[in-house]
């Protein structure tokens, strides 16, 4: 049976190098973040050069890897039940990203419903150590001090920002099936200058934040859940902007364009998180107990 | 079978003198002292048997099915594979068994959790062995434990001295395994009787409370969680940073119990001991007032000592008996 | 380089051409080198985890800090220093023990070494559905086993090396307040890697379930070890990122000033744990579930029969899984939980002794009726039937919180964890070991060696840990380099156990040796007619590429 030729769709892939070179980057990023935040091998905390080479290493590896993927898929590897098996495969990487975030909703939550549980009689209020901590966050979110954005303004716009993008990202989509290249084109660009406005955006309202990551809780739980998602909306960006090249080339059509659906998924997914942020951290404790 | 349980059970009981303390070899629980803890022994003794019982009818069936179908008595495999009634009966007879467990073990649960009402208790009459009604007409003792690395500061909130601070004290381990343990239990207390302490368990001031008198326990901690237990009581709480948890218990039997840090806090997790000097409340008024009073050597010295304690006391009745005279 | 001859032509491994050493074995794309890759990987980390677990058994052999104290001593120090510096390595050594066995062997072995290999095997298909994003799973374990390691030698609290705050990491002892040094940085990062590595593993295996089936193989037609790993992958997948999510907070309450966990600010320590045992709680399922599926293939091969009530089996991993993930805080019953979250708690764990019992009972019934072989796997998957109840049972005791509030970090708990883990997937691994063997590395072992190597195993590490539910009973607990003068009998006991499975583990690998130098051809299918799943249907090893074409699985030719 060894000695049969292939006679199935599967796609077998050649030997790689990205993956052996990536993990040891991997190491090299790690070792390089640890020096970089406390100083190790008799480097001084704030060496920011190991974690540099490692970064470069790991997007190296990222190019380098998804061009053969490339390569590959033009090659006629991606046949239809491979095809079935990566769209399976990015569906599992965005289940996995969305269980990731549920760890941010989780301590926005704690510390916004559970106020009560944690505060009065729970709450080692005696010791000096956290009697300040109790003056600030005692029984009322937002925390004493700290003045939280009107949901009704950047954000609402940001908000609208990506809901269009979501629609000219689909739109897009809609184009390339119908083989109407140049409209995907001019769609797919406008869904990354929406993408890169929200981002401006973003920036823009983290410049005016009354409060700070390292302040309290609230700017803890606040700037993590909010920039985890913008730095989804960047990777997003960039995932949509290699497309755009990538379609601009000639390189994807009516018929086959994975890369493009993973990336229009992808942003949906950027999109829903956005409106659970949105709904969730911005407008209901605004509503509910802000200012 | 029934044999085996009841030596499990016995064993610890029948070991030598009274201590709250590990017993060498010992196969059970540390002696009931609490209401509490007497209960998670008989809750603990049932459990037991349905385990064991388990457990060995599992284990009889693999032998049955190791001799009756090997190779060589059976040498003919049947091809069966399914068989919907005993499926049922062992998914049914599980979940009845998981029943019969969640019964006594929730009103155990809510026993320790929650706090009880002494106003109701002291009303009522005495011939439930859960509450103790005159206990109850003396009301609450408040102490605190709060947990640092790597020892214990306890401190009663409702006694108040002249300054209007409350009786506060450190209670060190005195053993670190280091060279200066008994200099600085010597230096600290003034005492010579540091070769006779249990070793681990001993601390140079312990904590005090009087016998017989509802004790709620409230736990915190200065920097990391430490755990504040006396297996005795049947209590166990963390000592978390920012949070005050609370609990509540009641001894008997006045004696010294000693209980360990039982979470993981750093270098000297296993030098924090926790003991505590169940006393007479006679004894335990002179020793708050002479407390209150700053004179703090006079007020230890005053208490019987650990080993005096723990030897003048008759070997307990265990559990189970005290369960059968409390009924 | 290999980047270089990226084709599309498959004929290159029609004839079974393997690469060259260093491309075959560094830049694998083929399932069942990398399989291979993993086991070695896992024996590895298996010997050190295993050497760590001989110093805790060698400092609680008695009482008082001995051989550490010696050996702080042999590193340098003196006296009181060797001492503290002794009770600081102690706290490491559990704590890289813990690790490594949990995330560098059980999980390898079992996930990446018997997963890999048997998967695409078991269900007709000619590799993973992604074969490049198999190797970086493997090769992320290893720079993730790199930075543990190293983690361990760099300064971790004041002048003190390593991490040594328990394999759970709780904060504060894990965040600035507890070890302000790189050490648990490093950590941080290294379990980052390692959960890279397995969410990408998972994703690899639920695509290659879902997608690469042999025709005719529909789900409730596949092998049972194939389920088993369905549902620990879909666990992986749900699970890790939770964890990945409280250890970025961590690393910036540590580094940047966040204060998750931080009461001094307004953060909350036992939300860590709370994030923590969310992923922990489906980690240990994560760890006993393919134990689980190797059993069932064991019992049915052995007893000659099909297994008893397959779908039952199939779906109750399903319902273990999914209540795994509603149970977390039963192991939280102390931090000051309001007393209706326990009792929510003590019900929804008891629950989970149904399915496992349904699966205890089947595999009773499957050898009910059969015609037993008692060849070296059955033995162990038979030990592990008992063994695995024993610790079970125990668990069911620990889910009362009532019971608990004495237990918690004690000992009981370590003698309830070991019996599952150690004796319960280790013994899982090492049935799957001396059943796969022969097809894996083509060639026998020798029996007796076998045999002799699962009774020395089996009494010992009884002997190592049963006593350990007496220690936890009277008080002992946890994490504990010294301990009370009462205590002593029983570790005594628990430390000569260990001096047993030393024996056993030197009578394994003198069985390996034997099987290396003897190098007795293996045949197809070593185990008879019981053996129906399809990697026994190919030569023994298997060639580099099988399936070439695809079996057909006939309806009535199934599991
Ligand atoms: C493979 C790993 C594994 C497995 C499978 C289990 C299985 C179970 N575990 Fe265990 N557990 C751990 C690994 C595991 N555990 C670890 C590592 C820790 C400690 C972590 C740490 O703190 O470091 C721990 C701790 C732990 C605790 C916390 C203790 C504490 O810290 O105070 C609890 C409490 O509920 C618990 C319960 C259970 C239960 C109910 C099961 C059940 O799934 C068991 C079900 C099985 C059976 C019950 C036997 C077979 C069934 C029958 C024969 C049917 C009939 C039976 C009955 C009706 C009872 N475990
Ligand atoms: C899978 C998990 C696993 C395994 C296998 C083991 C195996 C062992 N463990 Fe433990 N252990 C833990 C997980 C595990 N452990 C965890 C999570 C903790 C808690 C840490 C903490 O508190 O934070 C702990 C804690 C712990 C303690 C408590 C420490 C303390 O609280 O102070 C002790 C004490 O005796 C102990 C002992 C042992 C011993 C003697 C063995 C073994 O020696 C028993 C014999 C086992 C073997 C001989 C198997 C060896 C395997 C191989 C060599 C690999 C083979 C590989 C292939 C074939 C591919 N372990
Ligand atoms: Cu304090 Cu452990
Ligand atoms: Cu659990």
């Amino acid at each position: 049976m060894a000695h049969d030729e292939v006679k199935h769709d599967y796609h077998l892939v050649n030997p790689s190098p990205w993956p052996l070179i990536g993990s040891m980057a991997m190491v090299v990023m790690a070792l390089g973040g640890v020096t970089y935040m406390k100083g190790m091998f008799g480097m001084e905390a704030g060496t920011w050069w190991l974690l540099a080479l490692g970064f470069a290493g790991i997007i190296y590896v990222m190019v380098g890897w998804w061009r053969e993927v490339i390569k590959e898929s033009r090659g006629g590897d991606h046949t239809p039940v491979v095809q079935i098996g990566l769209r399976y495969g990015m569906i599992l990487f965005i289940a996995s990203e969305v269980m990731f975030f549920v760890a941010w909703f989780w301590s926005f939550f704690e510390f916004t419903i559970f106020q009560g549980a944690r505060v009065g009689d729970t709450f080692d209020a005696s010791n000096p150590l956290y009697a300040e901590a109790l003056q600030a966050v005692g029984g009322q979110w937002p925390p004493q001090g700290v003045e939280v954005f009107d949901p009704f303004h950047l954000p609402l716009m940001n908000t609208l920002i990506l809901l269009l993008s979501g629609t000219t990202v689909t739109a897009a989509h809609h184009a390339l099936q119908h083989d109407n290249r140049r409209t995907a084109i001019s769609m797919l660009a406008i869904t990354i200058i929406l993408g890169v406005c929200f981002t401006g955006l973003q920036v823009l309202e983290y410049a005016h934040a009354g409060f700070s990551y390292d302040g309290t809780i609230y700017g803890s739980a606040f700037f993590m859940a909010t920039g985890f998602h913008g730095a989804h909306v960047v990777i997003g960006t960039i995932f949509l902007t290699v497309c755009l090249v990538r379609m601009m080339q000639g390189g994807m059509s009516a018929k086959k364009h994975l890369g493009f659906e993973f990336a229009a998924w992808y942003w949906h997914f950027v999109d829903v998180v956005w409106l659970f942020l949105f709904a969730f951290v911005y407008v209901i404790p605004y509503l509910v107990m802000g200012h | 079978m029934r044999f085996l349980i009841a030596l499990l059970t016995l064993t610890p009981f029948s070991a030598v003198a009274y201590a709250a303390q590990p017993e060498a070899g010992a196969l059970n629980f540390q002696p009931a002292a609490t209401r509490i803890m007497e209960r998670l022994h008989g809750f603990h003794t049932y459990l037991m048997i349905i385990i064991t019982l388990i457990t060995l009818f599992v284990l009889a069936l693999i032998i049955w099915a190791c001799v009756r179908y090997s190779r060589r008595s059976n040498p003919v495999p049947r091809k069966f594979s399914h068989n919907t009634l005993v499926e049922i009966v062992w998914t049914v007879v599980p979940v009845l068994i998981l029943v019969a467990i969640a019964g006594p073990s929730f009103s155990n649960l809510f026993y320790q959790e929650n706090q009880p009402d002494l106003e109701v208790i002291a009303e009522s009459s005495d011939d439930n062995p859960n509450t103790y009604p005159e206990a109850a007409a003396e009301g609450w003792i408040t102490i605190k434990a709060q947990g640092n690395q790597w020892n214990w500061t306890y401190s009663y909130p409702d006694e108040l001295d002249d300054g209007g601070y409350p009786v506060e004290f450190v209670s060190n381990p005195i053993h670190r395994q280091l060279s200066g343990d008994e200099q600085s239990y010597v230096d600290a207390t003034g005492r010579d009787d540091f070769a006779s302490l249990p070793k681990n368990l001993a601390a140079d001031f312990p904590l005090v409370i009087p016998a017989n008198r509802y004790v709620r326990y409230q736990t915190a901690a200065s920097d990391v969680i430490h755990s504040w237990t006396v297996p005795a009581f049947g209590v166990k709480t963390d000592a978390v940073p920012g949070r005050l948890n609370e609990g509540w218990f009641l001894v008997e039997e006045e004696g010294t119990y000693y209980g360990q840090c039982s979470e993981l806090c750093g270098k000297d997790h296993a030098f924090m001991p926790i003991e505590v000097r169940v006393v007479s409340p006679d004894q335990y008024n002179s020793w708050i007032e002479s407390m209150k009073a700053g004179e703090f050597e006079a007020a230890f010295d005053g208490l019987p000592s650990a080993q005096a304690q723990t030897a003048s006391t008759d070997v307990p009745t265990d559990a189970e008996t005290r369960l059968a005279q409390a009924q | 380089m290999a980047m270089d001859q990226v084709s599309t032509a498959h004929d290159d491994h029609a004839h079974d051409h393997k690469p060259g050493f260093f491309v075959r074995w560094f830049l694998s794309t083929n399932h069942k080198d990398i399989g291979t890759l993993y086991l070695v990987f896992a024996l590895v980390a298996g010997i050190i985890g295993y050497t760590l677990s001989g110093i805790i058994r060698l400092e609680l052999a008695q009482p008082g800090i001995g051989p550490l104290t010696g050996l702080m001593e042999f590193f340098g120090y003196s006296g009181d220093q060797a001492i503290e510096h002794a009770k600081h390595f102690y706290n490491v050594v559990i704590t890289y023990h813990g690790l490594i066995m949990i995330f560098f062997m059980v999980m390898p072995a079992l996930i990446g070494g018997f997963g890999n290999w048997f998967v695409p095997l078991m269900i007709g298909a000619p590799d993973m559905a992604f074969p490049r994003m198999n190797n970086i799973s493997f090769w992320l374990t290893v720079a993730a086993f790199i930075m543990a390691c190293t983690s361990m030698l760099i300064p971790g609290t004041g002048e003190f090396l390593g991490f040594g705050g328990g394999w759970v990491l709780y904060p504060p002892l894990s965040s600035a307040t507890g070890h302000p040094g790189p050490s648990m940085d490093l950590l941080i990062l290294s379990l980052h890697t390692a959960g890279i590595a397995s969410i990408l593993g998972a994703i690899n295996f639920i695509v290659t379930i879902l997608n690469m089936r042999a025709p005719g193989m529909t789900l409730h037609k596949m092998p049972l070890f194939a389920w088993s790993m369905l549902v620990t992958a879909v666990l992986l997948l749900l699970a890790l990122p939770v964890l990945a999510g409280a250890l970025t907070m961590l690393l910036t309450d540590r580094n940047f000033g966040s204060q998750f966990f931080d009461p001094s600010g307004g953060g909350d320590p036992i939300m860590f744990q709370h994030l923590f045992w969310f992923f922990g709680h489906p980690e240990v399922y994560i760890m006993i579930l393919p134990a689980f599926g190797i059993i069932s293939h064991i019992v049915s091969t052995f007893s000659k029969k099909p297994v008893f009530g397959y779908l039952g089996m199939a779906y109750a991993m399903v319902s273990i899984g999914a209540i795994g993930f509603i149970v977390w805080a039963h192991h939280m019953y102390t931090v000051g939980m309001p007393s209706d979250m326990k009792a929510y708690f003590v019900a929804a764990t008891m629950v989970i002794a149904v399915p496992t019992g349904i699966k205890i009972f089947s595999w009773i019934a499957t050898m009910w009726g059969g015609s037993i072989d008692f060849e070296v796997p059955m033995v162990w998957a038979i030990g592990f039937i008992f063994l695995f109840t024993v610790g079970g049972v125990t668990g069911v005791v620990l889910a009362n919180a009532g019971i608990d509030h004495v237990l918690h970090d004690t000992y009981y708990v370590v003698a309830h964890f070991h019996y599952v883990l150690s004796l319960g997937a280790v013994f899982g691994l090492f049935a799957g070991w001396y059943y796969w063997f022969e097809k894996m590395f083509g060639v026998k072992y020798n029996k007796t060696i076998g045999y002799a190597h699962f009774w020395t195993m089996f009494v010992g590490s009884n002997l190592l840990f049963f006593p350990q539910h007496f220690l936890g009973l009277n008080g002992m607990p946890r994490r504990y380099i010294d301990y009370a003068d009462g205590f002593s009998t029983w570790h005594f006991w628990s430390s000569m156990g260990y001096a047993v499975t030393l024996v056993a583990t030197l009578i394994f690998f003198v069985g390996l040796i034997e099987a290396a130098v003897r190098r007795r051809k293996a045949v197809a299918n070593p185990w008879g007619e019981g053996a129906t799943t399809l990697e026994w249907t190919l030569p023994s090893p298997p060639p580099f590429h099988q399936f070439n074409e695809l079996p057909e699985v006939k309806p009535e030719t199934h599991h």
